[in-house]
């Protein structure tokens, strides 16, 4: 693989004699798709060619920092000399509560840095793409009346460099994977309805090796939802995969402890108790495969790996240049350009957004809880939630809620009969002394796993509040 | 243009330009995209795409006839947001900042206010050559009240095609409305948990129509036998008063487009005539495939986007009770008021909808303030259990943006009317 290309650079020769601070972020990317429907390849796409630059200008205003930005796909000098134009005036009206913020210099110290190129997507993506779309028909060869009725697989192979006024400048490469297949199981001769398992993940890989497992798996649960019944109605013991809690923990964790909170007054309060004793949260920048993975941020400073909650407290928060300053603390390698609830987005459209602080991957380590199979052994009357349609958390409040489309009622330390309907909620980080996820926790797995932006075990949360229609008795 | 209590943010995207190339191999479609119109670039970007061409061409021609509109659209508003200035723009935000600071309770605001030019032109070789400007613009206020720790806060927004007017129906009033919701979800309660009656505000019935029934309306899912609706076609699922529609040519509605992007205009699709499901929603494609006519419903996030089927305003149309009738009606149950999003379920047939607040029901009467919902429930019964739906005395299509699975987000309109039917609720 030869070296990424690095057009921030090209910007920053452009800007000389312009006056600092200033940065600017830019991305080289190809995306490639394939799109299946039922065993057909109903479409593919690629490339998909895309090259932008943002460039952010940081001015003395009145005693804070008039904050001015401009994204562009037009790399000419006129171009980026009218988006010099357009941030110093969008930088005149700006205001920041920053008054001397540094922008990282010189080349950056990053190691090894974190495995964020899949090589074999890089070297061949339409090739990749194809075989891992017969692998995926492949899985569900000989399965009797399950299927993957729709498959989506869009790959993003991105050149990412970051340049600024200090002389600083370096690029990096790395790809992105976002995987969506609906396995159907054809409804029962009794008349039963057909069930489907929805999967979707964002991930670096495109690995088909776990696919038969996978396919397993997912043709299971979606079997099992065509006999669901409702869960109970009521506080509750909840069990929640990894599957589940990459799309809760990550949204709530990222902002509580993000300085953009703790700057306006929001957010989790300094050493305040909220999760359970012992527990540790960090975020992490360098680990290997993570989404929010690469060796510096989008600002160039490098990423590192850091401790949110330590022993169920508050502990450190994510800056960016920007919020360090203004709280009189130092970047944490942070600065991240998002692109608001599009997670795929986030990887490949990120030179059209300025930096905030934002998490790279939550990490929740394992715990002595053992396996899911001895978790599950520890509940006598509770749910296994497979997964929600869409937590959604409410990050400010810090609740999540959302209906179970697939899950598992838990009797007698096993998991029973399938359910499916009905809501799960609660907090997730909440004020000290109110129920949340984090501070019920009743045992935490011993086996960790990606998904997303979160590395966790499975979970066991002491009470959740479940919404059923399921009042009977439980059988003997 | 984003301003709260600490910092004021403008910034904007230069004009980003781009083409995507779409061609049928014999068996499959295959596009390519490059941002820019340097020539260089579309010469490659279409060299990538014949080479997949020549690889494959064999099997049939392309589902269905193309698309052979003509036409040029330019809705340019009388009052273009590029008039007003940045320093215009500001003013107006800073105005909307005042108003929701008034209250000393009030310890958070983010004012946030967008407005894009957007252009999009559609060429085919049968000879379609379709052009359409649109202006929108969206703004929301979101008060935060915090007191003992505990934040709330209440979403204002709104957005249409346009531009200046819509600026003008954010009144004080509607702020401070706001603002006091914010205030009084303090001290609002936990929601009720279980099977009751539900009572819809218009917004989250537009929700329904949309995320809930519109996407299992969705040919190209018929295509994949991956829709709850598809064996139902032409059957009675719903009441006789209920009647539900996805409608692109509503002048100055958020969802609202001039032709879809393979070239077909925007129409009025009725989905469910009068109780009984009549139509779905079609690209080229699942016309040709299922003996139907394309309906204006192919729509790309943009030039990097997929093309493929999307709705556009789905409304459900109002009814013939009022308000305080069908909260007598609904006797004991909740209100969901503030829809914040919906998760569709196209095979399943199940729904998510979720809620900022609500009130409870009881006695037939609206009691306490209650705090944020999900609701829950298989869409077919919720369609048979709707009991009544409100006249429409304060009509407005709600601005929000639909991703079709986990992307592609586009900007869709929702609507509807108060609406009475039971579900399974739970707090969020």
């Amino acid at each position: 693989m030869s070296a990424p290309s690095n057009l921030a650079a090209r910007v920053a020769d452009r800007l000389r004699g312009l006056a600092g601070p200033w940065d600017v972020f830019a991305e080289h990317s190809r995306r490639f798709e394939i799109h299946l429907s039922g065993t057909r390849v109903e479409l593919t796409r690629g490339p998909l060619d895309l090259e932008g630059f943002g460039l952010r200008l940081l001015r003395a205003v009145e005693g804070q920092t008039g904050v001015g930005f401009q994204a562009s796909t037009d790399f000419s000098e006129r171009g980026v000399r009218t988006a010099v134009e357009e941030a110093e005036t969008f930088a005149r009206f700006n205001q920041f509560p920053a008054k001397h913020p540094e922008l990282p210099g010189g080349r950056p110290s990053t190691g090894d840095g974190a495995k964020i190129v899949d090589p074999a997507l890089w070297s061949d993506p339409a090739g990749a793409l194809e075989r891992y779309g017969a692998a995926l028909l492949a899985a569900f060869e000989g399965r009797n009346g399950v299927v993957p009725s729709f498959s989506s697989i869009k790959a993003t192979l991105t050149e990412a460099s970051v340049a600024n006024s200090t002389g600083l400048t370096y690029a990096y490469a790395h790809t992105a994977v976002e995987t969506e297949v609906a396995v159907k199981a054809f409804g029962g001769p009794e008349g039963r309805p057909p069930g489907e398992y929805w999967f979707s993940d964002l991930g670096r890989r495109l690995d088909p090796g776990p696919l038969p497992t996978l396919a397993a798996d997912w043709a299971r649960f979606a079997e099992d939802a065509r006999r669901a019944k409702s869960p109970p109605n009521g506080e509750v013991p909840v069990v929640l995969p990894p599957d589940v809690l990459a799309g809760i923990v990550p949204a709530v964790v990222r902002f509580q402890f993000g300085a953009s909170a703790r700057l306006r007054g929001l957010g989790v309060v300094s050493e305040s108790q909220v999760g359970a004793e012992g527990l540790d949260v960090f975020d992490d920048g360098l680990l290997d495969w993570g989404v929010g993975s690469s060796p510096v941020d989008d600002e160039g400073t490098p990423q590192r790996k850091r401790k949110l909650i330590s022993n169920g407290r508050a502990s450190q928060l994510l800056y960016d240049v920007l919020h360090a300053d203004a709280l009189g603390a130092a970047s944490s390698g942070n600065g991240v350009r998002t692109s608001g609830f599009d997670p795929g987005a986030n990887l490949w459209l990120k030179f059209t957004r300025r930096p905030a602080p934002e998490a790279s991957t939550i990490v929740i380590p394992p715990g002595n809880g053992g396996t899911d199979a001895e978790i599950v052994e520890q509940v006598d009357d509770g749910v296994w939630v497979q997964q929600i349609a869409w937590a959604q958390p409410d990050e400010m409040g810090g609740r999540f809620g959302g209906e179970i489309r697939i899950g598992y009622r838990i009797r007698h330390g096993k998991l029973a009969e399938p359910v499916r309907g009905g809501t799960v909620g609660g907090g997730v980080v909440t004020r000290e002394g109110t129920p949340s996820l984090l501070h019920d926790l009743s045992v935490i797995g011993s086996r960790p796993k990606l998904m997303g932006s979160l590395s966790s075990p499975t979970l066991l949360v002491r009470n959740l509040s479940v919404s059923g229609d399921d009042h009977a008795p439980a059988p003997p | 243009m984003n301003l709260d209590s600490k910092s004021l943010s403008t910034s904007a995207t230069t004009p980003w330009l781009g083409v995507a190339f779409r061609a049928w191999s014999g068996t499959r479609w295959v596009e390519t995209a490059v941002s820019g119109l340097d020539g260089r670039a579309l010469a490659v970007a279409a060299e990538a795409l014949e080479s997949q061409l020549a690889t494959g061409r064999t099997g049939g021609p392309p589902p269905g006839p193309a698309a052979t509109t003509v036409g040029s659209f330019d809705t340019a508003p009388p009052r273009p947001m590029r008039d007003l200035g940045t320093e215009g723009t500001l003013a107006r935000v800073r105005e909307l900042f005042r108003w929701a600071t008034d209250d000393p309770m009030i310890k958070f605001v983010r004012v946030g206010l967008s407005w894009n030019e957007e252009e999009r032109h559609y060429l085919n070789t049968a000879g379609a050559n379709c052009y359409q400007r649109f202006d929108r613009v969206r703004v929301g206020v979101i008060p935060v009240a915090i007191e003992n720790g505990r934040s709330e806060y209440d979403v204002l927004q709104v957005g249409s095609l346009g531009g200046q007017e819509l600026l003008d129906s954010l009144t004080e009033t509607r702020v401070h409305q706001a603002t006091a919701m914010a205030k009084a979800l303090l001290k609002s309660r936990a929601p009720p948990s279980g099977l009751m009656n539900v009572l819809l505000d218009p917004g989250t019935t537009g929700t329904f129509a949309h995320e809930s029934f519109g996407h299992g309306a969705e040919a190209d899912q018929f295509v994949r036998n991956r829709s709850y609706l598809q064996p139902l076609l032409g059957k009675t699922i719903a009441p006789e008063f209920l009647t539900l529609v996805d409608d692109g040519s509503i002048p100055g509605a958020w969802g609202s487009i001039h032709f879809d992007d393979e070239g077909h205009p925007s129409q009025r699709t009725l989905l469910v005539d009068h109780g009984r499901f009549v139509g779905a929603l079609h690209d080229r494609g699942t016309a040709f495939a299922l003996g139907a006519s394309p309906t204006g419903n192919t729509r790309r996030s943009d030039f990097l986007g997929q093309a493929f089927v999307r709705m556009t305003n789905t409304l459900i149309e109002p009814g013939d009770w009022n308000l305080e009738e069908l909260v007598r009606e609904t006797r004991d149950g909740v209100l969901l008021e503030r829809w914040e999003s919906g998760m569709e379920d196209p095979l399943g047939g199940q729904m998510q909808l979720k809620v900022r607040r609500g009130h409870r029901i009881e006695n037939g009467q609206l009691t306490d303030l209650v705090s944020a919902m999900v609701l829950s429930g298989g869409v077919l019964q919720f369609l048979r259990d709707i009991r009544g739906i409100a006249k429409d005395e304060n009509p407005e299509i709600a601005a929000g943006y639909c991703g079709k699975g986990y992307g592609d987000l586009l900007p869709v309109g929702d609507g509807g009317a108060y609406l009475l039917s039971r579900a399974l609720v739970g707090p969020s």
